[in-house]
């Protein structure tokens, strides 16, 4: 279960308002406990193992968080229809912007076109550009700035 | 000693080191192709990275992606098993330069040894008896025929820059040397990038013998006694046992002090092999694999010592655990390898495994990757398993082998287990009687 998967889980768990619910996968525990107010806490997980063949396996979940939950997967594909996702073809730290000073290449929503860099990616202290490959709308970013992404792993996601 | 170890491989030796780490207290760290997403090293391992597609050139054998993995998991060494990047000093180096141990002999070592006629040049200079053939690469075709016809027919031509049984070949006359002179540099080239071919004498009926060496980084070497591994077919071993039934204690101090002072001389550091071939009584260097053997589990079975766990020791600086003064190897030992292939063409066969049962037991171990449902991919080499038995003796080691093999069951794809159980029933084998030749004449 990577950390994208956790915080999905986190918002998961707000929206339904319900008590708690913990997972257990592949010896990662993890266990969010919902409050009424804003924030949420993520507890005792030992090891986060990023990405998974299984599906989480969610025990004492009430029923309506499991459907909540597929039914948001299953919005996400639905919505990623027709989006061209740019992956990372490195392993390396995911940095939006050319140094800490400046700012982003690019926001959610902007205008890109083929060849525009979008993020850099270090790996081995080499700052790889990573450009578009279509020219398009930029509607999603899915790592953090300074997050480690694999190979593989969704960057962005563009409408053409 | 290491916090968190990378290992840059996959498969049943990912699992080994995974293995002597866990029992150490290191965390470890998989990295993984694509095609290798429900591998068992990755979920066993603490932390794992997906660092490429399936082909290995761009993700097992991608040095910055191996790097980058480190770097974001917080690793501080790296263990680089076999195959893949394990002989590589240019990756050794790097290793080094971005503040990573690299569990393994140092960059220069690799490559000196790395280099076959190099080697052969410094194995002599150390007073390791060689083969006789050309004094490094050889150029043209009439230097070959000029060195052949000195030391006499057969030879073999082979890559500088080879291994594994690419790029050789065996000329029986003058009259065929210049064709297979041209294949071998051509072969040579495409599997290696260097076309470089050196000649030797071909020995009608050898067996292969290697020499487990381990130094550390105090000066101390020590050889930890022979395997034999003649059972091979094109070059790629099927079965290796430890000891060797031909070799006495006066000739395994002989060959393990010859295989000491080529340590020496290349300023040897961690676990090596020095592989050598004999016949009537002789012994000649072949080459030396520079990191962790296939086979070495014979070894780990007759010694008590646990190679993977020295290794990681050793690159961590501390001394040789091997206790001082003569050792003896206790019982004897034999691995089968289990590749995914046809018993009698050889062809690889990957799939899908239906059914698994692993043989158990006193005296057997199996190391393996492989589960039921598992998909064994089409990108790597076929091997499975290795099954390694031990018995008191040679016999009884066969009886055990035998005893195992019938109840390692693997359906779904083909498996070199039926050509295993025969081999056991075969007359020669079962005396002893053995060359690198055997399989050349088997049928089942």
């Amino acid at each position: 279960m990577n950390f994208k998967e956790i915080l999905e889980l986190i918002d998961k768990v707000s929206e339904s308002g319900i008590g708690a619910v913990e997972v257990e996968q592949a010896g990662t525990k993890v266990r969010i406990e919902g409050k009424p107010a804003p924030q949420q806490q993520v507890m005792a997980a030992p090891q986060q193992q990023q990405d998974s063949a299984q599906p989480p396996m969610i025990y004492a979940a009430p029923q309506p968080v499991e459907t909540k939950a597929e039914e948001k997967k299953r919005l996400d594909e639905e919505s990623e229809v027709g989006l061209h996702i740019i992956t990372s073809p490195i392993v390396g730290t995911f940095y939006r912007s050319p140094n800490p000073e400046s700012g982003p290449f690019v926001q959610e929503g902007d205008r890109v076109t083929k060849g525009k860099v979008l993020c850099i990616i270090e790996a081995m202290k080499l700052m790889n550009e990573i450009e578009a490959e279509i020219d398009g709308t930029l509607v999603k970013i899915y790592p953090q700035n300074g997050q480690p992404v694999e190979y593989g792993e969704k960057l962005f996601a563009v409408k053409a | 000693m290491f916090s968190k170890i990378l290992i840059a491989n996959r498969g049943e030796i990912a699992l080994r080191v995974i293995a002597a780490c866990k029992e150490m207290g290191i965390k470890t760290v998989a990295v993984h192709s694509e095609a290798d997403r429900d591998s068992l090293h990755v979920r066993y391992a603490d932390d794992d990275v997906c660092i490429g597609p399936a082909v290995s050139k761009q993700s097992y054998l991608s040095i910055s992606s191996i790097i980058a993995a480190a770097e974001i998991t917080g690793a501080d060494a790296i263990h680089p098993g076999y195959g893949f990047l394990s002989e590589n000093a240019h990756f050794a180096e790097i290793v080094g330069e971005c503040q990573l141990t690299f569990i393994g002999p140092p960059p220069e070592a690799i490559r000196l040894m790395g280099d076959k006629a190099r080697a052969r040049e410094t194995a002599q200079k150390a007073g390791v008896p060689i083969i006789p053939g050309s004094e490094g690469a050889i150029r043209t075709v009439e230097e070959a025929l000029d060195v052949a016809r000195g030391i006499g027919f057969p030879v073999i031509l082979k890559a500088a820059a080879g291994g594994g049984g690419r790029g050789m070949r065996i000329c029986w006359d003058a009259e065929e040397l210049p064709n297979q002179f041209d294949t071998a540099r051509n072969e040579a080239e495409r599997a290696f990038g260097d076309g470089s071919v050196y000649l030797e004498k071909y020995l009608e009926r050898p067996r292969h013998i290697e020499i487990q060496v381990f130094a550390d980084q105090h000066g101390r070497v020590v050889h930890l006694g022979e395997r034999e591994c003649s059972i091979q077919r094109r070059h790629q071993k099927l079965i290796e046992e430890s000891p060797s039934p031909v070799i006495t204690e006066e000739l395994r101090q002989r060959m393990g002090d010859a295989a000491i002072r080529l340590c020496k001389a290349v300023n040897y550091v961690n676990a090596g092999t020095i592989e050598f071939l004999y016949q009537d009584g002789e012994f000649y260097f072949m080459e030396m694999n520079t990191r962790i053997q296939v086979e070495h589990p014979v070894t780990e079975e007759v010694t008590g010592i646990d190679l993977v766990k020295e290794q990681i020791r050793v690159a961590a600086g501390e001394k040789l655990s091997v206790p001082e003064g003569p050792f003896k190897l206790r019982g004897h030992a034999i691995e089968f390898r289990v590749n995914a292939e046809d018993p009698v063409t050889f062809a690889p066969n990957p799939g899908k495994i239906r059914e698994l049962h692993l043989p158990g037991g006193p005296g057997v171990r199996v190391d393996t990757h492989i589960y039921r449902d598992y998909v064994v991919p089409a990108h790597y080499d076929s091997l499975l398993a290795k099954l390694i038995v031990r018995g008191k003796d040679r016999l009884d080691a066969i009886a055990r082998g035998r005893r195992a093999l019938e109840q390692f069951v693997v359906e779904g794809v083909k498996t070199t287990i039926p050509l295993h159980r025969a081999i056991l029933n075969n007359e020669q084998f079962i005396k002893g009687d053995l060359s690198t030749r055997f399989m050349d004449k088997f049928t089942m």
